[in-house]
């Protein structure tokens, strides 16, 4: 009869024992496994945040050196008579665009332009808030009286719509027709948000007019697409100033620059550029960088959203590394002292197995075959809960993650000089009076639905598992028969 | 067979020794009872002789081999087998399974041989009911019954009991020193007995006392 055969005997003769052995090996593997399965998925939504959330680079005017001119030009001119300083932004141009698109690693480009004109077949929507009290127009016409002389609808002109973040991740949807698309580009075609549409009874295919902010021009415009954004942006959008967010009007950038004059013809007022490989954004920008001039236009990196991802994952994932050492440090010292206690029981079988000749080796191998018995029977069943306490663990930590992250992001965004703006990175296109501008929450919206875990039990956790187990198994009894296996067989036998 | 040449032991210090230069020699086909008082040391001896410890002095030696020489592993699992008083039995196992056990650690000729391992046990008088129950639901005398069907199974010559009587009655006690008898003489082993029974002592063949530390040949 070799070890094996006893070691077996040992554990059917010993039900209880064997009981309890099961019993603390299922609880703490499953710990373990479950700290596993969360550091794995937290690596999985990590490494799949790379792949949905991206990182943009914004190239648009440099309004830093811009206005460094400004005030160049206004003290160096003192003898004239003192003038109201304006600042010049120069227009991003098609060509340096196409550089930097060719560059490694950018997936896509999106030109944003924009420009705001006058409802003229139809009635802007107007909002009266307790603060601030809007009027119709002299015409009749919805609008702010106010800001009649900036328009009452806001055009944002871009490639596509679907490259936009609004339309890619913050909720904003195409309900009827279809969105702008590259081909549009040369077209009047355009995309008017529902409410818009359903105070002036547009649908589909029908044309509407819209006459230029000096009111010497009148654009025809053809709508193609219907779109719907969360109620929550809106009110993140509503400002001191602002016109009302349903009257912002997507088009091609073409149309926009057609309509703010001839000699925006190939520019763009900014561009964003999809970078493939979030950990790239950085390199990318250095080398976009050298095709630009930056006296006239900044390359601006936003990868908030992966950093937020990753930050989140990060904690998350070191977290679960944490209860992984602690829960195997802990769970070496429970099962070696419960081995110990077990062994030292022992100490007569391993007496008259020494007086039978039989090596220490073996006997330590005996102990072995038990525990990886019992390993075997711990390991299916915290395979079986491993799952379910993963994932209620994960659930936790995720909630808790994005709590706070959402909260750190929401009053990040206060101070963010673009936030209710122009907002450079975050793919939006400027608009008059900050209508399209984006807060905190809808960001944290999509940010959560990237950071959700997916918990799953694989062979190869069980095998990593079963690994670990035999790690734990192994140093216990070591430590454990150590004290014995060196006495003499006379000291364990007869003393 | 065996030799014990200047054998001495101490625990701390030299001048302490419970016994030195112990001079013995054992034979197959015999059976030999050392007597003395109790801590006089004769269960130490039977340790050195056992292997289960190393002298502090002299040497022990197995058939002209150095006992050092063989290695006290390969020594208890091939050439001697050991009775205790307490029976020693692996107490998760049933009869069949101790000699089984015993069987395939000292690697027996008959290692594996069930048949081999219940006619002994029936020849020490257990029932095919009471091989396959646990040894712990066996009586005292059972036990050591089984026991010393255990030493029967190994092939070792020499067999060394420590009061294999000790916790015995007188019925059992004159069965237990019968199959000793048995041991030594039909199957041609050599048998140390340590006991303080004089009964014991008068059925083996020779008899040493150890008294003031030293061995004398009583019978």
């Amino acid at each position: 009869m070799n070890f094996f055969k006893r070691a077996w005997l040992n554990l059917i003769a010993k039900k209880g024992r064997t009981l309890l052995l099961i019993l603390v090996t299922s609880a703490i593997l499953l710990f373990v496994l479950a700290g596993l399965l969360i550091r794995n998925a937290a690596d999985a939504a990590t490494s799949n945040a790379k792949k949905s959330v991206g990182a943009t680079l914004t190239l648009s005017a440099n309004r830093e050196a811009a206005f460094k001119k400004m005030r160049a030009s206004a003290s160096g001119d003192s003898t004239s008579k003192p003038e109201k300083p304006s600042l010049s932004l120069t227009p991003v141009k098609l060509a340096d665009v196409k550089q930097i698109a060719n560059l490694d690693n950018v997936k896509n480009y999106n030109l944003l332009s924009s420009t705001s004109v006058n409802a003229s077949s139809f009635d802007a929507i107007s909002t009266t808030t307790s603060s601030a009290v809007s009027a119709n127009t002299e015409d009749g016409r919805g609008g702010s009286k106010t800001f009649a002389d900036q328009g009452d609808i806001a055009i944002s002109g871009v490639s596509a719509t679907a490259l936009t973040t609004n339309f890619a991740s913050n909720g904003y949807k195409i309900i009827k027709g279809r969105g702008i698309l590259a081909s549009d580009a040369n077209t009047t075609n355009i995309i008017v948000k529902s409410e818009l549409a359903k105070q002036n009874d547009l649908s589909v295919g029908d044309t509407i007019k819209v006459k230029s902010t000096s009111g010497s021009q009148t654009y025809s415009m053809k709508i193609v697409g219907i779109y719907k954004a969360p109620s929550t942006s809106d009110t993140a959008q509503m400002g001191p100033g602002a016109t009302d967010p349903s009257n912002t009007i997507y088009s091609s950038y073409t149309l926009a620059n057609t309509i703010k004059g001839s000699k925006y013809k190939n520019t763009a007022d900014s561009v964003t550029f999809n970078v493939s490989d979030p950990v790239k954004v950085e390199a990318v920008k250095k080398a976009g960088t050298k095709l630009i001039s930056t006296s006239k236009y900044s390359l601006s990196a936003n990868d908030v959203s992966y950093q937020s991802v990753k930050s989140s994952m990060t904690n998350i994932k070191s977290f679960a590394d944490k209860i992984v050492w602690l829960v195997a440090i802990a769970g070496t010292i429970i099962l070696a002292l419960i081995i110990i206690l077990m062994i030292r029981e022992r100490r007569y079988e391993i007496g008259v197995l020494l007086s039978l000749g039989e090596s220490r080796a073996k006997i330590v191998t005996q102990f072995f075959v038990e525990m990886f018995l019992v390993l075997i029977v711990a390991v299916g069943i915290a395979g079986a809960g491993g799952q379910f306490v993963g994932n209620k663990l994960g659930e936790q930590l995720v909630a808790q993650q994005t709590a706070s992250t959402a909260s750190s992001v929401q009053t990040g965004g206060m101070t963010r000089p673009n936030a209710g703006g122009q907002a450079p990175g975050n793919g939006n296109a400027q608009a008059p009076s900050g209508s399209v501008g984006r807060g905190g929450a809808s960001f944290m919206d999509s940010s959560a639905d990237k950071t959700a875990l997916d918990v799953q039990v694989t062979p190869t956790n069980l095998a990593e598992l079963g690994g670990f187990g035999l790690a734990i198994v192994f140093i216990s009894i070591v430590l454990a028969s150590g004290g014995i296996l060196r006495l003499s067989p006379r000291k364990v036998l007869i003393d | 067979m065996l030799e014990l040449k200047q054998i001495g032991y101490w625990y701390d210090r030299e001048e302490n020794s419970l016994f030195k230069n112990v001079d013995l020699t054992f034979e197959t086909g015999h059976s030999y009872a050392i007597v003395g008082q109790s801590g006089s040391g004769k269960t130490t001896l039977l340790s050195l002789i056992a292997g289960l410890e190393k002298p502090k002095a002299g040497e022990i030696i197995l058939n002209g081999q150095l006992l050092s020489q063989i290695g006290l592993t390969k020594y208890r699992q091939k050439k001697v087998s050991i009775v205790f008083q307490s029976y020693n039995l692996l107490t998760y196992m049933s009869p069949l399974n101790n000699l089984l056990t015993a069987m395939a650690v000292t690697k027996s000729t008959h290692e594996g041989d069930k048949t081999y391992a219940r006619e002994m046990l029936r020849k020490l008088g257990l029932t095919d009911e009471q091989m396959t129950k646990n040894v712990q639901r066996l009586s005292g005398g059972q036990q050591q019954r089984v026991a010393i069907a255990r030493t029967m199974c190994c092939d070792a010559k020499l067999v060394v009991a420590d009061e294999p009587t000790g916790n015995l009655d007188e019925e059992n006690t004159q069965e237990v020193i019968q199959l000793f008898q048995t041991i030594a003489h039909e199957q041609d082993r050599c048998v140390i007995i340590v006991t303080h029974e004089p009964d014991v002592a008068a059925a083996c063949d020779y008899s040493y006392r150890l008294a003031h530390h030293e061995f004398a040949l009583e019978k």
